[in-house]
């Protein structure tokens, strides 16, 4: 693995340039380069979710994702999704809907639900329910979970101008 | 005793939001240290084998390997773990026994180098014949795991208990229980004898076992994941044979846990690699070595009762054999738990209950939210309801004839139960609709009783809560924030004690060097056991404050009320404190600290040496539709219910039922580690199905019951395990309703119940 290739992305809105082994996974890359480590690390093998990131608005598991294939592509993170002074209308949601417990699958599921609002700004519960399948929450029981999505369509409806 | 809003009894938003719904929450697997390496480990591709030779030489001489563990590099330790029994290696020494167990381990630059490195490693082992389960390691000649006997110990238990190391071939511990005549079997109208299975499920903690571990000269610290940091302080000073206070534990944010992250799991050998090495070293397991690390115990349960024509229960005599896998771990605990809770929440005249702990060639079995109660209330709730049908009553009715009653003892010596539990009955029959369901068919109900006594055994606690001059708050204690919400809980008990808001109330980050002590955060102790702790604390500092403004005033300390770190005289202003403080301390300030501490008191008369501290209790309803062509089970409608006594904080309880409750309804649809023979077919994420949010009942309802009678503070009980215990017989009992059919094994595949269903 002595080549390197280079890559120019964006993570969470910055521009990046740099080189990589081919076979950086983008998990990795974020962690342990970037020190992003809320981008969460777990069963690595794409089931969990807990590694959940958007690729160009889509959601991936980071951990199942070569660091070269995000080659002019976005990347957003957990570390994007604050506002100014602040948790972002998905965070506030979760926060206060109490849709975490551990916290170890909150990123990924905070990562989903905003693309899922991206998609559909008003989800029904069943939708939320399909959506939030992709990834595993081992401690809430996922219905509190569902709440947060929901308040999260709310705060981030308000958000819009 | 405030103007301020209650702190207890809200929905307040936990201490632990921001930090987690942003990422910016650290775990263990997070820690990165200047210079660190990376541990990975050699384990064992045989069930069971002699270690003939295990030869390093050509792994430590790979470039950017620093250190490598075997069986050779262990002189000087006392190189066996365990809860009661030391029988667990730190790496394999004269066998291995299970596919996973350990042999070698290698720290490396980076894991890529210590696979590598791992692959250099020559071992030859002598296969030996495995015994895959607990039939096979029962059997007359099957071969010992063990021959020569592991150090171990019984612990004290009281009238009617006992507990027996190595009582025949591959059992390594065994615990009985016995109270009342046993002659009444002659009163019975009927003798019921059933037996039941339990399959074992993996915690499946999203957090890997984790440790990072620095050993610099004599001082040794360590980053872990891990449930009981105190208790894995005194072991591990115990294998490196130091003193404790050589061995600091910080326990950052842990990504859940259930039960699994106890005592010895990555840590020695993080720490033995580091000291070798002389630099850092983060082990971290895959999700695959964490199948390979502990599970569930899998369990056979033989239950014979006897009861009068009428329904009333007379008698309950019980085998449990638990498959405690290839290591001890805590398995005799648990074994202590699944037979003395087999009487559940009823009232008999007689009851004999034994667990036998049968070492297998499997991976090791231990802790697992519900630790035994998931097991016995499998089988004695889903009996319950067989006797029903079989005596021609409801089996609501049958329950309720023999519940007993608030206040009762468990058994004699123990405390009373502290729930209504035919209140609680009912909430769950009302909420399912129960009494007036339709008869459809393949449609049916089932209810079903989860009952464990909660907050450990003989478990002390301390806390520290200390006030700064300004009134900043802090609550020091032992007790993890594992998900469970107790760094908030906490916080509101010592903020409601203080007049404080809780915004003003910080949870200290532990580390065991300035700690308080505690035993662990398990058993759903943190608030009956670790809350009673944290209020005197509280109480012990408001005492010190009002005394000390009492002084200054020129009144008496009862004649002054704390609220907003201010005191009040009667109708007075109030004195703000800081100015009263720094007046006589000086402007740089000063710390008011109080010390708290709660144990149950020992009694020889409690079989298990103290007195229950609480009963924990869930009750579940389950409405299910079984497809009789193809035996799949849907469940309609799951009702979990836990009696909190007091919610702290509802939102935190009603997480912990609704977290449990789902955990339970993997157990009986689907979750299992799969064997074939001592091979785990299913060992990661891929293949092992645990619940996702599309598993979801089409109604999920949690009830937060607060009956009041808990004695923790304000009235609390604790939380977390209750409502998994009782899920999968609620279910099973569901499917009987439904069809007719009981099904007594776990998980209830199609597959078992459509074989089931053609069976009649």
């Amino acid at each position: 693995m002595s080549s390197r290739v280079s890559i120019d992305f964006e993570v969470d809105g910055v521009r990046r340039s740099e080189e990589i082994a081919p076979n950086t996974v983008l998990l990795d890359l974020l962690r342990d380069r970037h020190a992003l480590t809320g981008v969460k690390a777990s069963c690595e093998r794409g089931v969990c979710g807990a590694c959940t990131i958007l690729v160009d608005g889509t959601p991936a598991a980071s951990c199942g994702v070569f660091a070269f294939s995000v080659d002019g592509a976005a990347v957003e993170t957990i570390d994007g999704q604050g506002r100014e002074g602040g948790l972002g209308p998905v965070q506030r949601a979760f926060a206060e809907c109490g849709g975490f417990q551990c916290g170890y699958c909150t990123p990924g599921m905070v990562m989903l639900t905003t693309a899922l609002l991206r998609a559909h700004p008003e989800p029904d519960d069943e939708r939320i329910r399909s959506w939030i399948s992709s990834n595993v929450c081992r401690c809430t029981g996922y219905q509190m979970i569902v709440d947060s999505v929901r308040r999260a369509a709310e705060l981030s409806r308000e958000e819009q101008p | 005793m405030t103007n301020q809003p209650a702190a207890v009894g809200t929905s307040a938003r936990r201490h632990d939001a921001a930090a987690k719904v942003t990422g910016g929450a650290l775990y263990t697997a997070d820690v990165r240290l200047p210079g660190m390496l990376h541990a990975k480990v050699l384990r064992s591709p045989h069930a069971h084998a002699r270690l003939r030779s295990v030869d390093a030489t050509r792994a430590r001489a790979l470039a950017g390997v620093h250190a490598v563990l075997t069986r050779d590099e262990l002189a000087g330790l006392s190189p066996t773990y365990g809860y009661f029994i030391k029988d667990q290696p730190v790496v394999a020494m004269d066998k291995v026994r299970y596919v996973g167990d350990v042999v070698a381990a290698v720290a490396a630059e980076d894991e890529a180098t210590a696979l590598r490195a791992l692959e250099l490693i020559d071992v030859v082992y002598e296969p030996l014949p495995d015994v895959p389960d607990v039939t096979a390691a029962l059997a007359e000649d099957a071969p010992e795991l063990f021959e020569e006997a592991p150090p171990g110990i019984v612990p004290p238990y009281g009238t009617g208990a006992s507990g027996h190391l190595r009582p025949r071939r591959n059992v390594c511990y065994e615990f009985r229980y016995a109270t009342g005549p046993a002659d009444v079997w002659q009163e019975c109208d009927h003798v019921f004898e059933d037996t039941f299975a339990f399959s074992r499920m993996n915690h499946f903690h999203l957090e890997p076992f984790v440790t990072v571990a620095d050993v610099r000269g004599e001082q040794i610290e360590i980053w872990s994941s891990t449930q009981n940091p105190f208790p894995l302080r005194k072991e591990l000073a115990r294998v490196l044979r130091v003193g404790e206070n050589r061995i600091r534990v910080h326990v950052p944010y842990v990504g859940g846990g259930f039960g699994a992250k106890h005592n010895c799991k990555t840590e020695p050998i993080a720490i033995l690699l580091s000291r070798m090495a002389g630099r850092p070293v983060r082990y971290c397991l895959t999700t695959e070595e964490g199948f390979l690390t502990l599970s569930q115990h899998a369990a056979v349960l033989k239950v014979k009762t006897g009861v009068k024509a009428d329904g009333t229960f007379v008698a309950r005599e019980s085998e449990v054999l638990l498959d405690a896998g290839a290591y001890s771990d805590g398995s005799p605990l648990v074994a202590e738990k699944a037979a003395y809770r087999m009487p559940g929440p009823y009232r008999w005249t007689h009851v004999k209950s034994s667990c036998a702990c049968v070492m297998t060639t499997t991976t090791p079995a231990g802790p697992f939210r519900g630790f035994g109660a998931t097991q016995s209330t499998w089988a004695g709730e889903s009996q319950v309801d067989m006797i029903a049908r079989r005596l021609g009553m409801d089996p609501y009715e049958l329950r309720i004839k023999n519940l007993k009653r608030l206040g009762e003892p468990f058994v004699p010596g123990e405390s009373g139960i502290d729930s209504d539990l035919a209140e609680g009955l009912d909430t769950v029959a009302g909420e399912l609709g129960y009494h007036r369901r339709a008869r459809t068919p393949n449609r049916g109900m089932g209810l079903a009783i989860g009952f464990k006594d909660g907050g450990g055994v003989n478990k002390p606690a301390q806390a520290r809560v200390k006030v700064t001059a300004n009134g900043a708050v802090y609550v020091n204690s032992g007790t993890v924030e594992i998900g469970q919400g107790a760094s908030t809980t906490l916080c509101q008990v010592a903020a409601e004690v203080l007049g404080v808001p809780l915004e003003q109330v910080a949870y200290a980050p532990i580390n065991t060097d300035v700690t308080p002590f505690d035993q662990g955060t398990n058993a759903s102790s943190g608030m009956t056991v670790m809350g009673r702790a944290v209020l005197r604390a509280a109480e012990a500092v408001r005492a010190q404050v009002l005394e000390f403004a009492a002084r200054q005033l020129g009144c008496e300390a009862t004649a002054l009320t704390l609220e907003n770190w201010a005191v009040r005289r009667g109708d007075e202003a109030p004195t703000p404190l800081p100015g009263l403080i720094m007046k006589v301390f000086g402007g740089t300030g000063y710390e008011f600290s109080g010390e708290g501490f709660f144990k149950a008191p020992n009694s020889p008369e409690a079989p298990l040496d103290a007195p229950c501290v609480f009963w924990e209790i869930g009750w579940a309803g389950a409405e299910v539709e079984v497809d009789p062509d193809t035996g799949k089970v849907t469940v309609l409608q799951l009702v979990a219910s836990g009696d909190v006594g007091k919610a702290i904080n509802k939102l935190v309880c009603r997480g912990q039922d609704e977290g449990a409750a789902v955990m339970g309804l993997g157990q009986a649809l689907f979750e299992e580690m799969r064997y074939d023979g001592s091979a785990l077919l299913n060992g990661e994420a891929l293949d092992y199905r645990v619940p996702m949010a599309e598993d979801l009942p089409e109604r999920f309802v949690s009830v937060t019951q607060e009956q009041g009678h808990g004695p923790g503070p304000f009235g609390a009980k604790g939380a977390g395990e209750g409502a998994m215990v009782p899920v999968a017989a609620a279910i099973a009992n569901a499917v009987h309703d439904a069809t007719g059919v009981r099904v007594t094994a776990l998980p209830l595949s199609p597959e078992r119940v459509f074989n089931a269903l053609h069976r009649r």
